[in-house]
């Protein structure tokens, strides 16, 4: 919050952009709770034991993942941003890899290759691991992004102070990529609030099941809003707890500049380790998916190759029109955040992001319910979905990157006399044009990826991948889905490559 | 506002917007030129033969089918919520207890069909006339003989036998397929059997419940498993695959026909607020015919409404005899089936 303002600067505009971007993402949700809680026959407003199964199933997972993901993606960003062992560089690419492999491919594809050799893959422990597997990418992204850019200049002081490589992480490094790891988390952490196919696969209750289950199966809305309204609490805890962390760790600096300081160079088992740390999670990530399909190529489907094309374009052009849009409106979110004063509009960009904390098939409910009378198309409806459920993407690592650029930097600008959007365009984007670049792709992977909003809002014969994928898959036919999945895969790829620039900075 | 300022933040709202047209009013275009021949169906299948099927349909009348594939439950609740605004024509869905549920939602048009009638029998469709079957599945017990002897097994009730004891793999609670049967059971046995039955079978219980038939199936033939229940579809579906491993894990796997096997439908109906209604009976007798029933029906190794049909693999199984129960009642005991099955403790 700055207290300087130059004159004539119109934050109004600003405001009501705000408020209009804030209410698309929050209408959704608040039809959805009304149609739940006042537009149906009363039902009991009880947990019961299966939702007290789901909140424990959740929690679980988690505490789980946001640990195991925190570890590796924070080592994973750590190693391959500040230390020198072979391969680094390619490592470093590597750990984008898991980003591109939906949970639910990957625990469909080790269920059913072990279920071939006699071996029952379930339950908790293997839900963690898979959906760390798949999640970590979230904290290693944003951590080593901060590692790379930020305190650079505290790192080298330290150095030359002859402070040690361990001493040097966890005294300036961590703290200064704290907010970035927690917002890793957060990231993460959302995702496995609403993870539904990995997790009913493996057999472990979860809200987003349960949800799911009491809406449609039970015909029971208002248990179904009383377990979102649970849901939503845990992801307002973590969204609340990274902002926090935040806070209490507020360090500015601008650096960006590239440094001729070498990395620490590891030698000898250190190197060794660092390899294999770094290599282990994006080979398994590749390898359950890739050795299933290798194991079972004679069950790929050769008649369903004419329909690729037309999946894969629909994909994509989803995919990019959704990035897109979901990055403006962060962007305009972000700016809101450091420029507006108002506490009310702070919050109301604060809540905008929770629509990530909504299952996706919940999310397209509420939608549905609202397109019908505005008569929107459902493609529109569509974007609308993808926009609200994954704001909190592209949100997050801006807001991060915001926080490293010191107010002083505006001050200045605007004691010169510049307006926001001068300062916007001349510092801002230059600065942030990393963070944005990063947060499109996130999207783009991710709405590749996305099932349950593009499975209940897509309009007639507009099939994509990951619904072709999730068809196949949910008849237990395997082989027909792997050409579909493979596709996901490989734009998930590409998509992780389009990445590399921007973390190839040094 | 200074110029720039401005541009900025049009540019902002603007690219949202203008998506927003662009997406609309190529929806506005494409339901313009919808011409009248048409017939829009929600599916909960998902196989690329049904697409030969409505493109034969099309072919012999003229009426172009457009094709929402989704899971049977969501197709459900998004023709709830779209109401009377709902472009959908004719739902197809499958299993009994789904159909219940679509018909309380009311979702069905009532119809009066002749061919219909003829062609599907009447404890597969409803008597109100809003759904009719297009293809059986039946749901036996699979045993593998070097762990159980099958001879054990003449009814689902000796599932609950003490000898079965940790040989038993069962799929979830979750299972529509599974509370079918339960149901099934309640309606020909009453409350207090069916409750008792569903104690010794979460007793003899072994594993952890399963999520899908396939890797249940697997376990049976690879002998962590003794006996199991699951749809006939997915051990064909294994028997007839290219993976010589599968097939060799399925060729241990033997079929035992409970006495009655307990059987569950895919079924279509027109919607409740169809735009052509004429047209989507007219699907839905095709559909059902004889001669297009195999077809729907061999596209996932299904029994046609009546026989056995020509597929080697299901001929291979044998003969049943299938429970006379109506599917319309499966769906109404589906509730109390899962009650009774919760109280059991079957997860």
């Amino acid at each position: 919050m700055l207290s300087a303002w130059p004159k004539g600067d119109r934050r109004l505009v600003l405001v009501v952009a705000v408020v209009a971007v804030s209410l698309l993402a929050l209408l959704p949700l608040l039809t959805l709770l009304w149609e739940a809680l006042i537009g149906s026959e009363a039902a009991a407003m009880e947990l019961g034991v299966d939702g007290a199964d789901q909140v424990r199933g959740t929690l679980a997972l988690v505490a789980g993942e946001g640990l195991a993901g925190a570890i590796l993606g924070t080592a994973t960003g750590w190693l391959t941003a500040e230390c020198s062992f072979p391969g680094r560089r390619l490592l470093r690419i590597a750990q984008l890899l898991p980003m591109a492999i939906p949970a639910y491919l990957l625990a469909a594809s080790l269920i059913d290759w072990a279920s071939y050799r006699g071996l029952r893959i379930h339950g908790l422990g293997w839900a963690i691991a898979l959906l760390s597997l798949a999640n970590y990418g979230y904290v290693f992204l944003l951590s080593t992004e901060s590692f790379a850019v930020s305190g650079r200049r505290l790192m080298e002081a330290s150095r030359s102070l002859g402070v040690g490589p361990w001493r040097c992480f966890f005294r300036v490094a961590l703290p200064i990529a704290l907010p970035a790891i927690g917002a890793g988390v957060a990231l993460s952490a959302m995702e496995v609030v609403n993870e539904l196919g990995a997790v009913r696969l493996l057999g472990v209750p979860s809200l987003s099941a349960g949800i799911l289950d009491r809406w449609q199966v039970d015909g029971d809305p208002k248990g179904a809003a009383l377990l979102s309204l649970v849901a939503l609490a845990i992801v307002g805890v973590l969204i609340a707890g990274e902002r926090q962390l935040r806070r209490r760790s507020r360090r500015w600096n601008l650096s960006g500049a590239p440094s001729d300081q070498p990395l620490w160079q590891l030698q000898g088992w250190r190197a060794a380790l660092a390899v294999v740390v770094c290599a282990l999670p994006p080979a398994v990530a590749l390898l359950i998916p890739l050795v299933w399909m290798a194991d079972g190529w004679q069950n790929l489907n050769v008649q369903a190759w004419s329909e690729l094309l037309p999946l894969a374009m629909r994909s994509l052009s989803l995919a990019l029109a959704a990035a897109g849009v979901t990055v403006m409106a962060a962007l305009l979110l972000a700016i809101v955040r450091r420029w507006s004063p108002q506490l009310g509009v702070r919050q109301l960009s604060f809540v905008a992001g929770l629509g990530y904390a909504v299952p996706g098939s919940v999310l397209a409910l509420g939608l549905i319910v609202l397109g019908g009378p505005l008569a929107l198309s459902p493609l529109l409806l569509l974007l609308w979905g993808y926009g609200d459920r994954f704001m909190a993407v592209s949100k997050q690592g801006l807001d991060a990157a915001f926080e490293r650029i010191p107010p002083s930097v505006d001050e200045a600008a605007i004691s010169l006399g510049s307006a926001w959007s001068d300062v916007l365009r001349r510092v801002h984007l230059p600065l942030l044009r990393g963070p944005l670049l990063v947060g499109a792709l996130m999207v783009f992977v991710d709405v590749v990826k996305e099932l349950p909003l593009t499975l209940a809002l897509r309009p007639f014969d507009f099939d994509t991948l990951a619904v072709r994928v999730f068809q196949y898959a949910s008849d237990e036919r395997v082989g027909a889905a792997m050409a579909p999945a493979l596709l996901i895969m490989l734009f998930g790829l590409i998509a992780a490559a389009a990445l590399v620039p921007a973390l190839d900075r040094r | 506002m200074d110029r720039p300022s401005l541009l900025r933040c049009t540019l902002a709202l603007g690219g949202v917007v203008l998506t927003s047209a662009a997406a609309g009013s190529v929806n506005l275009v494409m339901a313009q030129s919808r011409p009248p021949q048409e017939v829009n169906v929600y599916s909960g299948r998902h196989y690329n033969t049904d697409k030969a099927l409505y493109a034969e349909f099309t072919r012999r009348t003229g009426i172009k089918v457009n094709l929402l594939e989704g899971k049977d439950d969501e197709l459900i609740q998004r023709l709830r919520s779209e109401g009377s605004r709902s472009r959908a024509d004719l739902l197809v869905l499958v299993d009994a207890a789904r159909l219940y549920r679509a018909q309380q939602a009311n979702l069905f048009r009532p119809i009066r069909s002749s061919e219909l009638n003829k062609d599907v029998p009447a404890n597969l469709r409803d008597p109100g006339g809003r759904w009719y079957a297009l293809t059986r599945r039946a749901r036996p017990v699979m045993v593998n003989p070097a762990q159980v002897n099958a001879a054990l097994i003449r009814t689902y009730n000796d599932l609950s036998r003490p000898e079965l004891k940790g040989k038993l793999c069962l799929r979830n609670r979750a299972s529509v397929y599974n509370q079918s049967l339960v149901a099934d059971e309640l309606v020909r046995r009453g409350a207090r059997a069916t409750a008792q039955w569903l104690r010794g079978v979460v007793a003899n219980n072994g594993q952890p419940f399963y999520s899908s038939d396939t890797t249940m199936v697997r376990a049976v033939g690879q002998g962590q498993c003794g006996v199991t229940i699951a749809n006939q579809y997915y051990l064909a579906r294994l028997l007839s695959g290219e993976n010589a491993a599968d097939r060799q894990i399925a060729q241990k796997v033997r079929v035992v026909w409970p006495n009655p096997t307990h059987i569950n439908i895919t079924a279509g109906g027109v919607t409740r607020n169809a735009s052509n209604p004429a047209a989507a009976q007219r699907l839905l007798e095709f559909l059902a015919s004889p001669s297009s029933g195999e077809g729907y029906a061999a596209a996932n190794n299904e029994y046609p409404l009546r026989g056995w049909g020509n597929n080697p693999t299901l001929r291979r199984f044998g003969a049943f005899k299938a429970s006379q129960v109506s599917m319309e009642q499966l769906g109404r005991r589906n509730r109390e089936a899962v009650q009774l099955m919760t109280q059991a403790g079957w997860q």
